[in-house]
This record gives C-alpha cells, sequence and structure tokens, in this order.
C-alpha cells in the first residue's frame, strides 16, 4: 500500500489563510439566505440547519423558493438541490486523484466542507504543485463558519440590514472564478478549455439555466480535452 | 400536504451529500489514463469560464465592470483572492451609486 499524503496542519493553516481572505463575501451570502429563509417561515434554528447541512447557497435558496411555491414536495426538494448541485459531481471528480491520497476517511470529512469557492481555490493550488491535502479542509471551515453566522444574522436581523445584493454578494463567485482562472491561464493552449467553458455555459444555461450552464461547461471542457490529448507518455500522477 | 420543514431538510441535505460525494467515489472506478488526466486538468479552467460567462451574460455594465476589475486585478498583482474582493468592492460601490 501506497504512503498517505500530508494531511497536517501546515496544509490547513494555508488553506485556513485563504478561506479567511475569501469570507466577506460568504458573509454577505449567507446573510442573503438568511433573510429569505426568514420571509419564507423558517426559524433562525432551522435556517441555520439547513445551512450546516446543505452549505450551498444556490441550492438551498432554490429549495427555499420551492417551498415558498406551496407546491413543495420531497420529490420536488431532492430534484432541486440535485439540479442545482450537479456541479459538485465534477467538483469531487476532480479532486479525486490528488485528495484520495490522503486517505478515505479525511477526503470524506474534507469533501462535507467543498463549496464553490474552495473548489476553486483547491485547484488552483493543486495545479501548482500542494502536496498537503488538509488545504481543502482549512479552506472549508472558516467558510462554514461565516456562511453560519451570516444565516443566523440574517434570519435574525434580516429586517433592519442592508440588501446584500447592494454589497455585491451576487457577484463573489463569478469574481472568484474570473481572477483565479486569470492567474491559472499560464500558456495559449488554456484559452481552449476557457473558450469552450463559456460557449458550453451560454449556451446550455440560456436553455436550461446557470446550474446546468456550469455543469455543460466542465463537460464540455474536459471532454474536449480528452479527446484531443496525446499520450506523451508520462501521467500527471495528481 | 406539504411535509414538514425537518422532513424537507432532511432530503436536501441527503441530495446535497450525495453530489458531493459521488463524483469522488465514481472517479474510483475509472481507468487513469493521459485523455483522463487531460480532462482533469482542462475542466477546473472550463468551469471558472462558465460560471464568469454566464455573470457577465445575465448581469449589465456594473457586472461587465467588476468582473473586468477583478481578472485585470489577478493578472496584474497574481493575488486572485484580492482580486476578487476588488471586483466586488467595485460591484457594490457602482450600485451605490446607482449602477
Amino acid at each position: 500500500m501506497p504512503p498517505r499524503a500530508p494531511f497536517g496542519l501546515a496544509g490547513f493553516r494555508r488553506g485556513f489563510r485563504v478561506g479567511l481572505a475569501m469570507a466577506l463575501p460568504i458573509l454577505v451570502y449567507g446573510l442573503a439566505f438568511g433573510i429569505v429563509a426568514a420571509q419564507a417561515g423558517m426559524g433562525a434554528g432551522m435556517a441555520m440547519a439547513y445551512s450546516a447541512t446543505v452549505f450551498s447557497g444556490s441550492a438551498q435558496l432554490a429549495a427555499v423558493s420551492v417551498m415558498q411555491s406551496g407546491q413543495a414536495t420531497l420529490w420536488a426538494i431532492a430534484a432541486t438541490v440535485l439540479v442545482m448541485n450537479a456541479r459538485y459531481l465534477l467538483f469531487g471528480a476532480t479532486l479525486q486523484p490528488w485528495l484520495s491520497q490522503a486517505g478515505t476517511g479525511r477526503s470524506l470529512i474534507s469533501l462535507l466542507f467543498l463549496g464553490d469557492a474552495n473548489w476553486i481555490a483547491t485547484m488552483k493550488v493543486i495545479d501548482a504543485g500542494e502536496e498537503d491535502r488538509a488545504y481543502l479542509l482549512g479552506t472549508g471551515v472558516p467558510l462554514l463558519v461565516v456562511w453560519l453566522a451570516g444565516t443566523l444574522a440574517g434570519a435574525v436581523f434580516g429586517a433592519i440590514l442592508p440588501d446584500p445584493k447592494a454589497l455585491g454578494a451576487d457577484l463573489m463567485l463569478p469574481a472568484f472564478a474570473a481572477s483565479m482562472m486569470a492567474v491559472m491561464v499560464k500558456a495559449p493552449a488554456s484559452l481552449v478549455p476557457v473558450a469552450i467553458g463559456a460557449g458550453a455555459a451560454l449556451a446550455m444555461g440560456a436553455w436550461a439555466g446557470a446550474g446546468w450552464g456550469i455543469v455543460a461547461a466542465g463537460i464540455a471542457g474536459g471532454g474536449f480535452a480528452a479527446a484531443t490529448a496525446k499520450d506523451t507518455g508520462k501521467g500527471t500522477g495528481k | 400536504m406539504t411535509p414538514s420543514l425537518t422532513a424537507m431538510l432532511l432530503v436536501a441535505a441527503a441530495a446535497a451529500l450525495a453530489c458531493r460525494l459521488a463524483g469522488f467515489a465514481a472517479m474510483r472506478y475509472l481507468p487513469r489514463s493521459h485523455r483522463l488526466d487531460a480532462a482533469l486538468r482542462a475542466t477546473p479552467l472550463a468551469v471558472m469560464s462558465g460560471i464568469t460567462a454566464l455573470a457577465l451574460a445575465a448581469g449589465g455594465l456594473t457586472e461587465a465592470l467588476a468582473l473586468g476589475t477583478a481578472t485585470a486585478l489577478a493578472l496584474w498583482t497574481r493575488n486572485d483572492v484580492g482580486a476578487a474582493i476588488g471586483g466586488v468592492a467595485v460591484a457594490a460601490l457602482l450600485r451605490a451609486f446607482g449602477g
């Protein structure tokens, strides 16, 4: 059995620092969910329970809108969360070759803290050679804490807080994506998945919504790269 | 009859957990190859690009300026997190002035 990859405090700290830097917009996004949850008749405790167990703003907001429609069924809630979070299938798949080297238990715990922003941050450091698999968990802990804090504040004080959109909360994820993509594009060849991803997202997003647009971007970009890959005889081994 | 909030919470949590774990678990059964490695390397960039493109398509000038600022700051400083926060700050500022 090969030795486990590092999973230590140093990597956790590196991730934690990045997570802290990303925390303010997540806090504001959490406020938005707390406000919407309170408007839907959830108490602060129930809103916090949703944030702790689902930990996905887009899925939570979509589920609440289904509840508010008056036609909520358990199937409708399940389908809504599955559709909104289908991109996490890709996130988990792309992390697996790297994260699984830390062992199953550590991987599964880390995946509980997986979100859009820290997936992007982690894929960037994997690309740069990060070895310590605790990095993902380190980024996720502060994000979950501020997500819960924002949810609580929004649910309790929503009536007197400013509109989260006015603070740019809706642009948090796209801004992280744009800036980290800019840093990760190192060669003209990297622009190919960028172009394919944008095209696929726009085509599918216009037809089936943003959630499927993101899934389509990943599948199209990854699919094209697989179809055109040349065997150089040296695997990445990441 | 509308289900209870607790029942809906349990279903939503189970669905979210399934999405987090299923892709990771499925990869254990895919044989590694140069094509799979190429796909895994390209997917993050394609997803980031898709997220950005969808936000640009849904937004207007304010959103374009905010994301343009984030991109330019990232290219200039190589500090992606700071650049993202700068982009969000530009959006908040423009919206405060009616953007």
